[in-house]
């Protein structure tokens, strides 16, 4: 994968596609094809901003470039990041890169909602519900500060130790590494308080938080 | 300058064109000046609902396209005259014929005219969504207190975000008071607890309606009927007064407003 020629970067001013040489224009396509499916629909229904580090794009080489973000389920804001060159070097690219896979966190401060999903290599913390529909998964723990009442997927590759905790743990299904526990079909009475999620034996438990 | 609003969904059914017909209605009798925009191309209603289908010679397309001006395809109300205008949706043609640009332009141009312009959306994400929300500022989210209907009106809210249309409003349609009593329908509460964003209204289910819709003459203007109050209190709340939410019916069904009056943080 060309991440050279063309990288998704998360920044303090939302997610931006850096493309460092213009005039290679037909590499930078397909580029940025390949980076948007090996994200899947990590970016769906986001913004993104564009950085040209070198030469400069032609109206219609930014609407094909448009097009396919379009495609990809995310909106082009043609305006360029307010930090401008020196400081994109700085930004750390998403997903991260492997080695440093157990120290990141990703802070997520919303609700994430129907049909939204979140992946990320690390543990993932959100300030907000994970809404019936919505779908957390990622390498590390899952931690709701709010209600999870969708599907979260915390160790996806394989870390049995890894947990859920939610201040409401109401989830549609829940896995953790290999593991998959689903709700019962009959409704339960809501949970009092902090739960957690972990895996004990070859099944997931849930158990009132208490520090 | 005038603001326009889109009235959308997600799931299909649930009141859109209703609720646009008779919050556009309950506006021009509070003395505004509106246009009601019909997006749903190929599947227009809103000219049956406002009882105006057969006065329309231009539609959406023409005006977009330059075959007419705009002004002589804006549809008079039977009643409130110039106050009260809609623009029809194409009938015939495919659903991509019109583009978020031309709907953005043309957007600018209504609200130089208009206190309010409201659009009614298609039902679903695709194209037609795409088109309802490219020249809006605010939003209306309509769902019915049915599980399938609130996760989908979820989904839109999260795609109304990614549009930059933020702090949207939600009208909860169809509710009857004794099934959610008995426990056999999702209560405001219960919405208000996954959707978590401001009510704007509560419609009852009502027989009303649908003679109105039938007679071409949206509830709103009927005083007994209780949807028509419903969308009455909508239309002042959109004009910045404080009507509270209305008491459906009985005393027994005061507990789950007050539990959401005093509920704003849950
Ligand atoms: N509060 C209500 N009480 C009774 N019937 C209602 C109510 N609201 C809507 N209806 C009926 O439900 C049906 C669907 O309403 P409407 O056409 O407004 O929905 P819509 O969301 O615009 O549908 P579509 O997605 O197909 O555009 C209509 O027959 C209408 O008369
Ligand atoms: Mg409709």
């Amino acid at each position: 994968m060309n991440t050279q020629l063309c990288a998704i970067k998360g920044s303090r001013d939302g997610l931006v596609v850096t493309i460092s040489d213009a005039a290679r224009f037909a590499e930078v396509l397909t580029a940025l094809e390949e980076q948007l499916i090996a994200s899947e629909s990590f970016f769906q229904g986001s913004t993104v901003k564009l950085l040209v580090r070198q030469g400069t794009l032609s109206p219609s080489q930014l609407d094909q470039i448009e097009r396919i973000i379009t495609r990809y389920g995310m909106n082009l804001d043609r305006q360029p990041p307010s930090w401008g060159l020196t400081a994109a070097a700085r930004e750390a690219p998403v997903p991260a890169a492997r080695s440093e896979v157990e120290h990141n966190t990703l802070l997520v401060k919303r609700t994430i909602r129907s049909g939204q999903r979140l992946h990320y290599d690390g543990n993932v913390v959100v300030m907000g519900d994970v809404n019936p529909g919505a779908e957390v998964v990622c390498t590390g723990d899952i931690l709701v500060l709010g209600s999870l009442r969708g599907v979260a997927h915390a160790g996806a590759e394989g870390k049995t130790d890894a947990i859920v905790f939610a201040f409401r743990l109401e989830p549609t299904q829940l896995r953790i590494a290999h593991v998959i526990s689903r709700a019962p079909d009959e409704k339960l009475p809501q949970p009092q308080g902090p739960e957690i999620a972990r895996v004990v034996g070859d099944r997931i438990q849930l158990s009132v938080y208490n520090h | 300058m005038g603001k326009v609003i889109v009235i959308t969904s997600g799931k299909g059914g649930v009141g859109k064109t209703t609720t646009t017909a008779n919050i556009g209605t309950g506006l021009a009798a509070l003395g505004q000046k509106v246009c009601l925009v019909d997006t749903d191309i190929g599947l227009r209603n809103l000219d049956v609902v406002m009882g105006l289908e057969n006065r329309i010679v231009y539609d959406l397309l023409h005006v977009v396209e330059g075959q007419c001006r705009l002004r002589q395809a804006l549809i008079k109300d039977k009643q409130f005259g110039d106050r009260l205008v809609l623009l029809p949706a194409p009938q015939t043609r495919e659903k991509d014929a019109v583009t978020p640009e031309q709907m953005k332009e043309l957007m600018k141009e209504l609200r130089e005219e208009y206190d309010f312009v409201l659009l009614d959306s298609p039902a679903g994400i695709e194209h037609g969504f795409k088109n309802a929300v490219a020249g809006a500022d605010h939003a209306i989210v309509v769902t019915t207190p049915e599980i399938a209907a609130v996760r989908d009106a979820d989904r839109i809210i999260g795609l109304l975000e990614a549009a930059e249309l933020y702090d949207p409003q939600l009208i909860i349609n169809r509710v009857r008071p004794g099934m959610v009593r008995r426990g056999d329908m999702m209560s405001i509460g219960d919405i208000d607890d996954i959707l978590a964003i401001e009510i704007l209204g509560v419609v009852p289910d009502d027989q009303d309606i649908i003679v109105s819709t039938n007679r071409g003459e949206p509830v709103v203007t009927n005083p007994k009927s209780r949807a028509g109050q419903a969308y009455r209190n909508i239309a002042r709340r959109l004009l910045g007064e404080e009507v509270p939410l209305m008491n459906l019916e009985e005393r027994k069904v005061m507990h789950w407003f007050k539990r959401l009056l005093s509920g704003e943080a849950q």
